[in-house]
Formats: structure tokens, sequence, C-alpha cells
């Protein structure tokens, strides 16, 4: 009982500094402006090709538009989360180490783990309530969709999205954790990022049978299958692990990184 | 109440506390004082549990602060030098957050805030965010975050630092107000509010503790002087040998000083007995007394007279 309780005063004290503070607007403000860019862009560009086939006299039947329309969009969706989430993360410690409230954090009864858990609880609901409109979008265009398309495809890309952005969060938290300065925390946690989105790429520059470890590492490769509908226990494990390391690395830094 | 034996802490290299030692009864006040780097903050944050020591003990109620660490955070009360403050907060919902995250249960927090609010003069302030508060009311909500979940032990880091003078009088009727109903541990490095507050001094300097006592005793042990400053016109020579005769008087120096003199009397008396001798000679010699002033070693002397021998 005082476990949950501690957690959600953490939780509710975490998400109060986002949404009290002007910069989660402008992070959510620039995030819709350029996901809804996008939406009407890659939407407007599948009608047009549509169209086009049609005054061709081809054929429109075999054209599968929704799949097509997720595939895209998800993929400029994701590289934008990219640069969206180390925002989210990296004030997360950042801020306590500056203003000196991680000594009382930290000489409160309460486990570095449980601050943590809080923690990443918290700029997760930040990101879902990032992601309130693109879900909207989906809707529009899944309800609209001739032939309809299977809902699980789109629930399983959207749990694939969730599972990356709260694995990219927990790494990010894990950054901010190191220093007090969110800049360095930003860029720490993107380079980061980018390099375990791409690790199958750059595993193939490296010999195996270390690249199939890398590879398998890979942020990108786990998260492809969500977006074809293919649900892995290997992919979601893997997740998880991202998960929960972060947190185990937290939890440590918080630990031996105490002035 | 806190049992600390030969505290040492070393960072790298430098070490910050070498044999810090020191006990506190229950509801006493301990102050430690302290020249800037002696290691006071050091010594306040291995007690709160924020860092561990490198060697040594330190107990709170009985436990351990390192390895009952969880215990020992649920029965102390601590404001870092710097109170931790989260300024987007009112000043109330922080409190709340506090007792909450402290362990209180929830019906048990509305009546705990309100109470620390009252302790600490900021019941008119309840609803104002943090960014906007003066430094001193912040240095009253960083107490008020100490004491909320009335814990045993409430440890002070420089609580009056930034303050103007008549807030620093506030917070320190209310640090002795905490006196009985909790054990209390505060540092300065301003003498004069170690010796009016606390019941024992500590001295700290470059990591180690010299004394500990009250502050009456370690004037008295360690400047066991008086001295009376009497400012007189007329035959000041021929008072002059009289007065070294009188019991007790150690020395008779003349200051002169435009008309008048200024006689300085040292003592080894360590009470004021001599007074009425030295007032009586006086005016019986026939010398015209305008002025007479009895000086007791200040706690700032024996202080520099402690931290210098060290070096």
């Amino acid at each position: 009982m005082i476990f949950l309780n501690n957690l959600y005063a953490i939780f509710r004290k975490e998400l109060g500094s986002y949404l009290f503070s002007p910069f989660f607007y402008i992070i959510a403000g620039f995030f819709w402006l350029i996901a809804g860019f996008f939406f009407w862009f890659i939407l407007s560009d599948l009608i047009q090709k549509v169209a086009l086939i049609e005054q061709q006299g081809g054929l429109t039947a075999g054209v599968d538009l929704a799949s097509e329309f997720l595939n895209s969009y998800f993929n400029v969706i994701i590289s934008l989360l990219l640069v969206i989430l180390p925002a989210i993360s990296m004030g997360l410690y950042t801020e306590e180490r500056k203003r000196g409230t991680l000594e009382l954090l930290a000489t409160s009864p309460i486990t570095n783990s449980l601050v943590a858990f809080g923690k990443l609880l918290s700029v997760v609901t930040v990101f879902s309530i990032l992601w309130i409109p693109i879900v909207i979008y989906q809707i529009i265009v899944f309800s609209a969709s001739q032939p309809p398309m299977e809902i699980t495809v789109v629930i399983l890309a959207n749990v694939g999205i969730f599972l990356f952005a709260t694995s990219v969060l927990s790494l990010g938290m894990f950054v901010s954790s190191l220093s007090e300065h969110a800049i360095l925390s930003y860029i720490m946690t993107f380079i980061l990022v980018v390099i375990f989105w791409s690790l199958d790429i750059l595993s193939n520059s490296v010999g195996s049978p270390l690249s199939y470890v890398l590879s398998y590492l890979s942020l990108f490769k786990n998260y492809a299958p969500f977006l074809k509908g293919v649900l892995q226990t290997e992919n979601i494990c893997l997740f998880l692990s991202y998960i929960a390391a972060g947190i185990f690395l937290t939890t440590q830094s918080i630990e031996v990184l105490r002035k | 109440m806190i049992e600390v034996e030969h505290l040492k802490k070393i960072y790298g290299s430098t070490v910050a506390i070498s044999d810090v030692h020191f006990s506190v009864e229950k509801g006493e006040i301990l102050g430690f004082l302290g020249p800037n780097g002696a290691g006071k903050t050091t010594t306040m944050r291995i007690l709160s549990g924020y860092i561990p020591a490198s060697s040594g003990t330190a107990r709170i109620a009985g436990y351990d602060v390192h390895e009952d660490s969880m215990h020992v955070r649920r029965h102390i009360g601590y404001l870092p030098e710097n109170p931790p403050l989260y300024e987007y907060m009112t000043v109330e919902s922080y409190l709340h957050f506090v007792s909450s995250i402290k362990g209180m249960a929830y019906g048990d927090r509305t009546l705990a805030v309100t109470n620390a609010l009252k302790r600490t003069g900021l019941a008119e302030k309840t609803q104002v965010i943090i960014s906007k508060l003066s430094k001193g009311y912040r240095q009253r909500v960083g107490l008020a975050q100490a004491i909320v979940h009335s814990p045993e032990v409430v440890i002070l880091d420089e609580p009056t630092i930034g303050l103007d003078p008549k807030q620093i009088i506030e917070v320190r009727n209310l640090i002795k107000s905490l006196a009985g109903e909790h054990t209390v541990l505060l540092s300065s490095h301003i003498l004069p509010e170690v010796s009016m507050t606390c019941d024992r001094v500590s001295i700290i300097n470059q990591g180690r503790v010299i004394i500990t006592d009250k502050p009456d005793n370690l004037m008295d042990q360690m400047l066991p002087v008086n001295i009376y400053r009497l400012v007189v016109e007329g035959d000041v020579v021929s008072l002059k040998s009289r007065l070294e005769s009188l019991d007790g008087v150690n020395k008779v120096e003349i200051i002169p000083s435009d008309s008048r003199c200024i006689l300085e009397i040292s003592s080894s008396d360590k009470y004021d007995h001599l007074a009425k001798d030295l007032s009586r000679m006086v005016i019986n010699s026939g010398v015209d007394l305008y002025e007479m002033r009895h000086t007791r070693p200040t706690l700032e002397e024996v202080f520099l007279k402690l931290t210098t021998q060290e070096q």
C-alpha cells in the first residue's frame, strides 16, 4: 500500500512538472504540427497515386491503401519520435541534480528503483498524451478504408510504437541520471538511440557471430514485425529488456554518482 | 539518539572528514560549528543516508545509517544546504508530496501539512508557487519539509543562511521550539547562532571534531580570562598600582585616550565577583569613573583559538 502511495506521489509530481512547464507544450506543438503535416501529405500522396492508376484505366481493387498508409506514416512518425523522445526524458534526473532535490528523494524512505519506475511511468504518460492525435488520425483513415483494415494489425503497430517509445524513454532516463545538463543528456540519448535503432545496419560491417547478436538488439529490427502485424515473443522480450535495463542502470547510477 | 564514532569520508584522494565523533541525547540541540569546508555538510550527508561513510559508524535511534538506511530515513528530517524545492509546485502541494514520500498515511497528511505550515509561519503562503517566493520563505519551506512528518531527529545544514536578521531570529526561535520533542543537529559557521540556539556545540575543523561541550563551558575552559575596561579621569598611575594588589587581578594596563584614560584589567576570576571590589576601589580613590565594562571572550575567540591551534 505504501509502495503504491509512494509510486503515485512520484508519478504525480513528475507528470505535474511536465504539464506545468511551457516546454511540454512546445514539444507537443512541434510533434503535432509535423505529424499532422505528414498525415495530410502521405494521405493526399496516396490518393493521387490511386487517382493516377484509375485515370490510366488500371485496377485499384488490389491496392491496399490502408496498410500502405500505415507503413509510410508510422515510418515517418517513428523517425520523428527519435528526435522527440530524448527531449521528453532529458530532464528526468538532470533537474533533480541541478536543483538539489535528488538529496530529498535519496534521503526519503523510498527506493531508487521506485523513483525511477514512477518517473518512467510519468514520461510514458506524457508520450501517450502526445500520441492521442495520432490515434484519431488512424481512426479517420482506417474507418473509411476499403477493403477494411484488419484491426489487429493496427493495434499491433501501436503496441510496437508504445514499447519502442518506453524503451527509448527508459534509456533516456538512464542518460539523464548521469549529469545535470539537460542538453548534454538530450544529445547523448539521441546518439545512443540512433545507434540502437540502426544496430542491424551497423552490425553488417562487423563480422559474425557478433553481428548476429548486435542485429538482434536493434530497435528497428524488433519493431518492424509489429508494423507487419506479426507478434513475436522475442521482440516483446527485447523491448522489455531495454526498459528493465534503463530502470536498473538509473538505479545504479543514482546510487554511485552521489556528490 | 545520534551516535557518531570515528567517521571518515574520503573522496578520491581528498579527505573530507577524518575523525568525527559526537553524540546527541534525545531532545537536545547540538550545534555543529566549523569554518567553510570543515566537513559539516559531509557529516550531515552521511547521517541523512545520502552518501556512505568510508569508515566509522553512525547510528540514529539505534539504527546504523548505512545498513538500516530505510529505517533511519523514516526517523529523520533533513534540510540540505540548498532547500530541495520543486519550483513549479505550490507550498502546500510540495509539503503534501514530501509527507507522502516520507511514508505518511493519506489521512494524516493534511493535518501534518497544516501544522508544519503554521510552525514555519507559512500559513498565508500555502497557495503560492515556490518559484515566486523570496529566499527567506524558501528557507522556511525547506524547514517545513524537514519537520512535516514529525521526525525524531531533525538535521539542518546551515538553516539560517541567506536570511535577513528578522528572519534569522524567527528561524532560531523555531529551532529552539523543536527541542524536547525532536532531537536537532544543526550546522553553522555563524557563532552567535550556535551559542544562542544550541545546548551543546561541537567544533569541527579540517575534518575532525576538536571539542564538544556546552557553549559556556567551552568559553570558560578555553579562555579563562575576564576583562574589565574602565574609562577614568584623574590620578590613574597610583590607582593602577592599587588595583594590581587586588586578589584575582592579573594585569592592569593603561591605554591613554584624549583627556581620559582607559584601564584594562585582566583577571582570572571566572565570575564577576571582582566587579564590586574594583568599582569600590576606583570610587574611593577619588578618580572619576565614566564607564566600566565587563567583557568575556566570545565564542568567536574560542573558535579562532581552537581552529588556528590546529593549523
